[in-house]
């Protein structure tokens, strides 16, 4: 079943580096990194076009909240000024089913809306590239009733933004440590291969190698170690997307995570990138570390 | 071809292992050095081929100061010496053809040369059907062979054999320095190291002959012996 994970035969090394144990665990736990970055990177993906979603359908909308005891004539006059605003699409004022409707999650079917003296609600569409005057449009609605509040959600959203660009930084971060961990498992990997192969290593200097041709044999390995555990990690991110897929819908999840599944040319991109990040990762560090050891010896 | 000007060797606060070794190879010549195990015959042939450095004195290669070359002449001055080593050190893993291609490649021969010159060698040295064997697969004689093939595949200016004629009877030894003696003679500098001081003498080479760390010319005569 994991053939697949054998090295090529063609790749003939003279240091016997397959034989070693640390050959055995290492493309799994650089699978588990790919994995960890992986996901972290499809987090991040699904981050931003949450919050691009959440950009576009907020920014077009406003809400006006009228105290309940406003007077029919006033809401009119309300209504009447925003909708001569420039840049104002629609205004529509919510009739008290639908208010009670948004609250339901809240209060629940068996409470009369009627009996409570809940807001009235103005559902407001903006043109996104128009500029409205809002200082101005606060005014005129507080000339007509006081207590009325607009709001643009505005303030949330940047509240929102700022929380999501935290997220995406402790991923980053996350992304960033996986990446060390890759780095010092290879140099750890590395200098035992060089202590275990010391004898053929020595053989090689004495029969007229140089530092670069037995590090070539490090970092080759190290790179089909690398790659091999990016395909395994990649394989366990697709299979987790395509299972949290339905879970997005079953968790009610604003932008369901299927959108963004398997057939999202992003994810590939992704898992393309990260296995070859890690398989390059290991082969560079795997050529530092050796030729920086080597260089020590006779 | 190779001078030492009175090398010593010492490791550590151990006692010295050479003491004041001069000693001088020229190009093309044929040369024994014996005396008993522990003598320093070894820890002499390393400093040779650029194992270990001499404590104290000079050695010279290929007319390059050897003490005072950097990492990349000696790696230059490697690829020129040939060595039979005492416990053959050859590759596990790698097949015998692959043990023996191993200075060309690292030469950055062609493997197009590999596939010519390889398998021509062996078949010189009689292992033409052992291509594909492991050296575990392989007698001692054989082993020794195999490590033979690898040290003149690159035709090196200097072949250097420490105890090869050890552990076979005097037969095969006598075999094994015929063939030393056709390499010699197409041009490259023979040093066979040996215990065995019988043996040496049964030749006309050069015998440098080593005591406890002290390097005399021998004769058949020399009391040393």
């Amino acid at each position: 079943m994991i053939g697949f994970l054998r090295l090529p035969q063609q790749l003939r090394l003279d240091l016997p580096l397959r034989r070693d144990a640390t050959g055995r665990f290492l493309p799994w736990i650089i699978a588990l990194m790919v994995y960890l970055a992986a996901m972290g990177g499809t987090a991040l993906i699904w981050l931003g076009d949450t919050l691009s979603q959440w950009d576009a359908t907020l920014a077009s909308a406003l809400t006006l909240q009228i105290p309940a005891d406003a007077s029919p004539a006033r809401i009119d006059m309300a209504l009447g000024a925003l909708r001569q605003t420039k840049g104002i699409v629609s205004a529509h004022l919510l009739q008290p089913e639908e208010t009670a409707k948004l609250l339901e999650p809240w209060l629940g079917s068996s409470v009369s809306v009627g009996d409570l003296p809940l807001p009235r609600l103005v559902d407001v569409r903006i043109d996104p590239r128009t500029a409205i005057d809002y200082l101005r449009l606060r005014q005129q609605l507080a000339s007509i009733i006081p207590e009325a509040q607009l709001d643009s959600n505005r303030t949330w959203l940047s509240g929102v933004r700022e929380f999501a660009l935290r997220v995406e930084g402790v991923i980053t971060a996350g992304v960033f440590v996986v990446a060390m961990l890759i780095v010092a498992i290879i140099v750890f990997t590395a200098r035992i291969g060089l202590a275990i192969h010391r004898s053929v290593i020595e053989l090689l200097h004495l029969l007229g190698a140089q530092d670069a041709y037995i590090a070539r044999q490090f970092q080759v390995h190290a790179l089909a170690l690398g790659l091999r555990g990016g395909v395994i990690g990649g394989i366990a991110a697709v299979a987790t997307v395509i299972i949290l897929g339905p879970a997005g819908h079953l968790l009610a999840l604003p932008v369901p995570i299927a959108a963004y599944g398997i057939f999202d040319w992003r994810l590939w991109v992704l898992l393309i990138v990260t296995g070859l990040i890690a398989g390059g990762v290991a082969m560079v560090t795997a050529r530092i570390t050796v030729l920086r050891q080597l260089s020590r010896m006779p | 071809m190779v001078r030492l000007d009175n090398v010593g060797k010492r490791y550590g606060t151990d006692a010295e292992i050479l003491h004041d070794v001069s000693l001088t190879l020229d190009p093309g010549g044929f040369y024994f050095l014996t005396g008993v195990s522990g003598a320093g015959k070894t820890t002499l042939l390393k400093i040779i081929y650029l194992s270990e450095p001499p404590s104290n004195g000079a050695i010279t290669l290929f007319d390059i100061d050897a003490s005072t070359a950097d990492r990349t002449t000696h790696t230059a001055m490697r690829r020129r010496i040939g060595i039979v080593f005492q416990d053959f050190r050859l590759v596990d893993h790698l097949t015998v053809r692959d043990n023996v291609a191993l200075p060309l490649r690292i030469a950055g021969a062609s493997e197009r040369e590999i596939r010519e010159n390889v398998p021509e060698l062996l078949g010189w040295i009689g292992l033409e059907g052992k291509l594909d064997y492991r050296p575990a697969q392989l007698s001692g004689g054989e082993q020794q062979r195999v490590a033979i093939a690898r040290a003149i595949v690159r035709r090196p200016d200097l072949l250097i054999a420490d105890e090869p004629t050890g552990n076979i009877d005097d037969e095969i030894a006598m075999l094994l320095v015929r063939i030393f003696e056709r390499i010699n003679r197409l041009g490259t500098t023979v040093l066979i190291a040996t215990h065995d001081i019988s043996f040496a003498r049964q030749f006309t080479h050069r015998r440098y002959h080593l005591d406890r760390g002290a390097l005399s010319i021998a004769s058949d005569g020399d009391a040393a012996e």
